[in-house]
C-alpha cells in the first residue's frame, strides 16, 4: 500500500554515517550503503541480457541508442566493452553511485528499470565521440573516462549516444536589445533554450531604466524588473519535460539607473510584484566604479536610453574609464547620484541575505581577453566561468532581415586533477579532452536560436575545467591555503593552458581551419604568449617538484615553439578553458568540486529531490587535518589561489566566497575589493554558514 | 500614586541573553511566500492517498498549535514578564508564530483543493487528542488571566509553553522531515525547517525564563512533580495521537521514539534531566533537524541558510589599501 514510501535501507545507512562513535563518524556505513543500494535496488531493477550482442541490438532496435553499427562492427564495439569492464570499476561512495543511477543511467521507457551501468554509459559516450575516428579512438576516450581522468559535463555525459536525447551542450548566453523585438527574441530564446535543459544568461544592461521615455514620452518605461519577472516565469514554464527546472540569470551594469531596484529584488521582505525568487542575478562592475569607491567620490547612475539617444552607443558598450567624465558633465544625460561605497555595502547586504548577486569585473576580464580585436566580453553566465565576446542582434519586424550577431554557447568538461596527476597523464588527458569537447561542438547546432548557432559555428568555443583540487592537495598532505598550493596551481594550470592550446593548434592544422577572426586575436600577433616567454612557471617548492616527478613541464622554449606553431597554423577554438563549479559530476568522480575548498568533512547535500551525506574523497584518519572547511579558511588566501589559477585560464573561474553569520557587510566588501585588485574576473555565490542555536546559548553563558 | 510607565531601554541590558535572542530572531526572519511549494505538486501527486491524509493531518495539527501559541500563549506570557526587553523578544516571537500558522496554509493551498483544506480544518476541530493538547496547554495559559499569579503558576505556564514549542510540535514535524530526506515534498520542507529553527530558539528562550522563575520557588520538588505529571499526561495523549495519524503509513513506532527524544529536549530546556529512554531516532529525521548549514543546488532549490543581515558596517579608506601581490 505504501511500501514504496517506507524508508529505504541504503538511505538509512547513508544517514547513519553521521552517528558518532568515540568522536569519529561511522564512515564505514557509507560502503554498506553502496552495497545495500546495489543489492537491494540497482541489481533488482536492471534489465538482464544474456549476451552483449543481445544488449546492443536491443538498445538500438528499441530506439534507446543511435545505430552504432553505422560506424562500428560488433567486434569493434565488443573490444571497447571488454576493455572497460576489465577495469573493474567500483563507486567510491554512496553519493557517487546514487547520483549516477538517479540522474545519468539510461532507464527503460517506463522509467522503472535500468538499462545501463556506469561502464555502459562510458562506452556509449566513447563510441559516440569517436564515431568518425574509429575504434582506437573509442578505446582512448573510454580509458580516459573509466580512469576518471576527465568527465564531460552533465548534458554530454547524460545524452551522448542516446537516440532520443536532449542537447549535448546546455550553457547559453545572449544580449537583450532595448526594444520589443529584441525583448521578444530574448523571451523566445529563453523558452526554447530552457526547454532543452539549458541554463541561460542574459545581459539586460541595454534595457532603458524605469521612468525613461518611450517614443519620446517621458516616464513610460517600466525598467528592468518587469523583464526579469517575465524571464523568471518563462524559465519555470519551459522545464525540459518537467525533468529539471529551468534556470536563468540576468546581468546588469552597476551604472544602470535601475541597479538599486535590481538588487532589492532578492530581499526577503519585498512586494510580490518586484520579488524575484528563482532567477539568478549578477552585476557587471567596471573599473571606474571601483575607482570611485576607492577615492570615495560621487558616483552617478546613468539612464541608458538617454545615452543611446545622445551617442548612438549603448551605455554598457562604452569604456567607462574614458566616457564617465563626459557622461556626467553632459546635461542631456539623465543621472542620479549615489555613494559608491554604500553601493558596495548594499551588494554585500544582498549577498548576505540571498547569496546573490554574482559579480563580473569587466575590465579585469577584458585586460586578459585575447579576442579584443573582435569585441569585448560584456557579461558572464549562470556559473560565472564563461567569458566570451557577445553582441546584441538586431531583430526586425516580419519581412525585414534580422542582423544576427554573436550569442554565446559553451560546452564544458572537467579534468580530475588527482587522477591525471597520479597517472602522470596531464598532457594526454588535456589533449584528448580537447578532442572530445571539439566533437561536441561539431555536432551541436542550436538552430532554434540563430545567434547562438552562429557563435558555435564560427568560434567553436569550449570550456575545459578541473575538479578535485582540494582532494588532491589533501591527499598529498598540502594545505589548501599554503604556498605549496599556489606553487602547484601555478604549474598545473599553466600545463592545462599549454596543452589545450597545442591541441587547438593541432586541430586547426589538421582541419585547415581556425575560428573566425583568429587573425585579429592576441594569439595571431603573439602578444598572448608574452607572459609565458618572459618567465617560466616551473614549480619552486620541493614538495611540488616531487609531485611532478617524471612529468615534463613546458619550459620557456616549449612556449616559444608553441607560439610559432600557433602563429603558423592558427587555433581552432576561440575559447578553451573555463573552471566550472561542477557539482553532480564531481560526485560521480568521487572528487571535491571544482577548484574550491571543501565545505565539510562530510558534506550534506540537498537537491530538489534528495538529501545525501558525502564523506570527502580520500579522507582517512591520517589526512583529516588537511580537509579544512572553506568556512574556516581565510578567504583572502582562497582568492589568492584563484588568482594564480586565473592567470592561465582564458575564460573564468567560478569562485565561491564562504562566509559565516558573524561576517559583516564590510568583511564581504573587502573581499570584493581584494578580488578586484588581484585581477579576478568574477565572483560566484556567497555561501553563509549559520550560527547554530547551541553556539548562541554557549556564548551567552 | 499613579502607575509609572517605563520605556524599553536597550542601552542597559536587562539580562545577558535578551539582546542575543532578539538578534538571532531577527536574523532568522522569513515569510512563507519566499518559498516555492508549488515545486512539490508533482511529488504530492505521487504520494499514496494514506500518505497525503497523514501529511495533511500533521500540518493541520501544527496549525492549531501555532495558532494557540500566537493568539494566547505568547500574549499571556508577555503580560506577566517583567523585563521589557524580554517582552520585546516575546512579542517578536509571537508575530513569527502567526507567520508559522499561516505558512502551513501556504503549503495546503498550493497542493490541496479548497474542499480538502476545509475537511482538514474540520478534522482539527473534531479530533479529541488534538483538542486535548490544545485545551490542556490553554488551561495553563488561562491561569495568567488573573492579575498576580504566584511564581508556581507562572512557572507552570512557561513550562507548558516550552512543552508546546519543544515537545508537542514534533509528532507533526516528523513526516515532512522524513519525506524530505527521501526527496519528497522538499520545497515544503524548506518552510518546515524554517519553522523548526524558530521553534527551537523559542523553546530555549522561554525555557531560560522558566528556569529563572523556578529558582524563586520554595517548594521546587513539589512543583517539579506537578510538571512531570503534566508532561506524562501530554505524553500519553501524544502516543495516542501518533497512533491515530501514523499507523496507516507504518511509521508509528519511529514517530513515538522521536516524540520521546524531543520530550527529553524540552526537559533540558527547563534545566531538568531527561526521563524518557531513547534508543535510536530515525537518522533521516534527526539529520533533517540539524539546522546548521547544508549545501544546496541553487538552481533546483531555495536555501534555508540565508538570514537577514543585521550589521551594516561601512567602508573606510584603509579598506582599499590592500596588498595584492602574489609571489609565485
Amino acid at each position: 500500500m505504501v511500501a514504496n514510501e517506507v524508508a529505504k535501507n541504503w538511505i538509512l545507512l547513508n544517514n547513519e554515517i553521521m552517528i558518532k562513535h568515540d568522536d569519529e563518524f561511522s564512515l564505514h556505513k557509507d560502503k554498506e550503503a553502496v552495497r545495500a543500494y546495489f543489492l537491494e535496488y540497482v541489481n533488482k531493477n536492471t534489465v538482464f541480457f544474456y549476451t552483449l550482442k543481445e544488449k546492443i541490438d536491443y538498445l538500438i532496435e528499441q530506439n534507446y541508442y543511435i545505430n552504432f553499427y553505422e560506424w562500428f562492427t560488433y567486434e569493434e564495439m565488443e573490444t571497447v566493452y571488454n576493455f572497460v569492464f576489465a577495469k573493474k570499476f567500483r563507486f567510491a561512495s554512496f553519493m557517487a553511485a546514487f547520483k549516477f543511477f538517479q540522474s545519468y543511467a539510461l532507464r527503460d521507457d517506463s522509467g522503472e528499470k535500468f538499462l545501463e551501468r556506469y561502464e555502459d554509459r562510458v562506452v556509449a559516450v566513447a563510441l559516440f565521440l569517436a564515431r568518425q575516428e574509429g575504434v582506437e579512438k573509442a578505446i582512448a576516450y573510454a580509458e580516459l573516462f573509466i580512469n576518471q581522468e576527465y568527465q564531460p559535463a552533465t548534458p554530454t555525459f547524460l545524452n551522448a549516444g542516446k537516440k532520443r536525447s536532449g542537447e549535448l551542450v546546455s550553457c547559453f548566453l545572449d544580449e537583450i536589445g532595448d526594444n520589443l523585438n529584441g525583448i521578444g527574441y530574448a523571451v523566445d530564446s529563453a523558452m526554447k533554450l530552457s526547454s532543452i535543459g539549458g541554463g541561460v544568461s542574459f545581459n539586460i544592461s541595454k534595457i532603458r531604466a524605469r521612468g525613461e521615455a518611450i517614443k519620446g514620452v517621458e516616464g513610460r518605461a517600466g525598467g528592468v524588473l518587469p523583464i526579469m519577472k517575465i524571464m523568471e516565469d518563462t524559465f519555470s514554464y519551459a522545464n525540459q519535460l518537467g525533468q529539471r527546472p529551468g534556470a536563468g540569470a540576468v546581468y546588469l551594469n552597476i551604472f544602470h539607473a535601475d541597479i538599486e531596484e535590481f538588487l532589492d529584488c532578492k530581499k526577503i521582505n519585498v512586494d510580490e510584484k518586484v520579488r524575484i525568487k528563482s532567477l539568478s542575478i549578477g552585476i557587471i562592475i567596471p573599473d571606474k566604479f571601483m575607482e570611485l569607491a576607492e577615492k570615495d567620490e560621487a558616483c552617478y547612475l546613468i539612464y541608458p536610453h538617454t545615452v543611446m539617444l545622445e551617442y548612438g552607443i549603448p551605455l554598457d558598450e562604452m569604456d567607462m574609464d574614458k566616457m564617465y567624465e563626459e557622461l556626467i558633465t553632459n546635461p542631456n544625460i539623465k543621472k542620479k547620484k549615489i555613494n559608491a561605497r554604500h553601493m558596495l555595502v548594499k551588494v554585500a547586504q544582498t549577498q548576505k541575505e540571498s547569496g546573490y548577486p554574482y559579480i563580473f569585473y569587466k575590465e579585469n576580464t577584458n585586460r586578459a581577453h585575447a579576442l579584443n580585436g573582435i569585441g569585448k566580453v560584456k557579461f558572464s553566465n549562470l556559473c560565472t566561468e564563461i567569458m566570451q565576446v557577445s553582441e546584441v542582434s538586431e531583430i526586425n519586424i516580419y519581412g525585414e532581415e534580422d542582423q544576427i550577431k554573436y550569442g554565446i554557447s559553451c560546452n564544458l568538461g572537467s579534468l580530475n586533477i588527482a587522477t591525471v596527476m597520479d597517472n602522470k597523464r596531464v598532457k594526454e588527458s588535456v589533449k584528448l579532452a580537447m578532442r572530445a569537447l571539439t566533437m561536441v561542438s561539431d555536432v551541436t547546432d542550436i538552430k532554434m536560436v540563430p545567434s547562438i548557432a552562429k557563435a558555435n559555428k564560427e568560434l567553436h568555443s569550449v570550456g575545459l575545467g578541473a575538479m578535485n583540487l582540494h582532494g588532491y592537495l589533501a591527499k598529498s598532505f598540502i594545505m589548501y591555503e599554503s604556498e605549496e598550493a599556489l606553487d602547484f596551481a601555478n604549474a598545473f594550470f599553466m600545463m592545462m593552458n599549454f596543452y589545450s592550446l597545442e591541441a587547438s593548434m593541432e586541430i586547426a592544422r589538421d582541419r585547415q581551419r581556425t575560428f573566425v577572426g583568429f587573425e585579429k586575436s592576441a594569439y595571431a600577433d603573439g602578444s598572448y604568449f608574452n607572459t609565458y616567454t618572459e618567465r617560466d612557471y616551473l614549480p619552486k617548492t620541493d614538495k611540488v617538484k616531487e609531485l611532478f616527478e617524471g612529468v615534463h613541464i613546458p619550459t620557456i622554449e616549449d612556449w616559444e615553439k608553441l607560439k610559432a606553431e600557433v602563429q603558423e597554423h592558427g587555433i581552432y577554438h576561440a575559447y578553451r578553458l573555463a573552471i566550472a563549479p561542477n557539482q553532480s559530476t564531481s560526485y560521480i568522480m568521487n572528487a571535491t568540486a571544482s577548484v574550491m575548498p571543501i565545505v565539510d568533512i562530510i558534506e550534506v547535500r540537498e537537491y530538489g529531490d534528495s538529501t545525501t551525506y558525502y564523506p570527502m574523497p580520500y579522507l582517512t584518519n591520517d589526512n583529516y587535518f588537511y580537509f579544512k572547511s572553506a568556512y574556516d579558511m581565510d578567504q583572502f588566501k582562497v582568492l589568492k589561489l584563484v588568482s594564480v589559477i586565473q592567470r592561465h585560464i582564458d575564460q573564468g573561474v567560478s569562485t565561491i566566497l564562504h562566509t559565516n553569520s558573524k561576517d559583516n557587510t564590510r568583511d564581504l566588501s573587502r573581499y570584493y575589493i581584494y578580488a578586484h585588485k588581484l585581477g579576478l574576473k568574477s565572483l560566484y555565490y556567497t555561501r553563509t554558514r549559520k550560527s547554530s542555536i547551541e553556539d548562541c546559548v554557549s556564548c551567552s553563558a | 500614586m499613579s502607575k509609572q510607565y517605563t520605556a524599553v531601554n536597550w542601552n542597559t541590558p536587562d539580562n545577558d541573553y535578551a539582546l542575543m535572542f532578539w538578534e538571532q530572531n531577527i536574523r532568522q526572519f522569513w515569510i512563507d511566500t519566499e518559498y516555492i511549494p508549488s515545486k512539490d505538486i508533482d511529488s504530492w501527486k505521487g504520494l499514496s492517498w494514506e500518505m497525503k491524509e497523514c501529511y495533511k493531518k500533521a500540518l493541520g495539527g501544527l496549525t492549531l498549535l501555532d495558532t494557540l501559541q500566537s493568539h494566547t500563549g505568547m500574549p499571556k506570557i508577555i503580560d506577566h514578564t517583567e523585563s521589557l526587553q524580554n517582552k520585546a523578544v516575546l512579542s517578536y516571537m509571537c508575530m513569527m508564530e502567526a507567520i508559522h500558522a499561516k505558512s502551513y496554509s501556504t503549503i495546503f493551498t498550493t497542493v490541496s483543493t479548497t474542499n480538502e483544506i476545509n475537511d482538514i480544518f474540520g478534522w482539527v476541530e473534531q479530533n479529541k487528542f488534538l483538542q486535548f493538547k490544545a485545551s490542556t496547554i490553554d488551561s495553563y495559559y488561562r491561569i495568567l488571566d488573573k492579575k498576580n499569579p504566584t511564581n508556581e503558576e507562572l512557572f507552570m505556564t512557561l513550562a507548558a509553553s516550552v512543552l508546546l514549542e519543544s515537545f508537542l510540535f514534533y509528532s507533526g514535524f516528523f513526516l515532512p522531515l522524513w519525506l524530505c530526506g527521501q526527496g519528497q515534498m522538499v520545497a515544503s520542507a524548506d518552510i518546515i525547517k524554517k519553522i523548526i529553527a524558530d521553534e527551537s530558539i523559542h523553546g530555549v528562550f522561554v525555557g531560560l525564563m522558566a528556569q529563572e522563575v523556578f529558582k524563586k520557588i520554595k517548594n521546587q520538588e513539589e512543583v517539579k512533580q506537578k510538571f512531570i505529571t503534566l508532561l506524562n499526561e501530554l505524553y500519553d495523549n501524544e502516543m495516542k495521537y501518533t497512533e491515530e495519524i501514523y499507523t496507516e503509513v507504518g511509521l508509528t513506532a519511529e514517530v513515538k521514539e522521536y516524540v520521546r527524544y524531543n520530550g527529553n529536549k524540552a526537559l533540558m530546556n527547563l534545566g531538568f534531566d531527561p526521563i524518557f529512554e531513547v534508543k535510536q531516532v530515525n537518522p533521516i529525521v534527526l539529520n533533517g533537524l540539524n539546522t546548521e548549514t547544508t549545501q544546496h543546488d541553487f538552481f533546483s532549490k531555495k536555501s534555508t541558510n540565508y538570514e537577514k543581515s543585521m550589521e551594516i558596517v561601512h567602508l573606510k579608506d584603509d579598506d582599499f589599501k590592500m596588498d595584492a601581490t602574489v609571489n609565485v
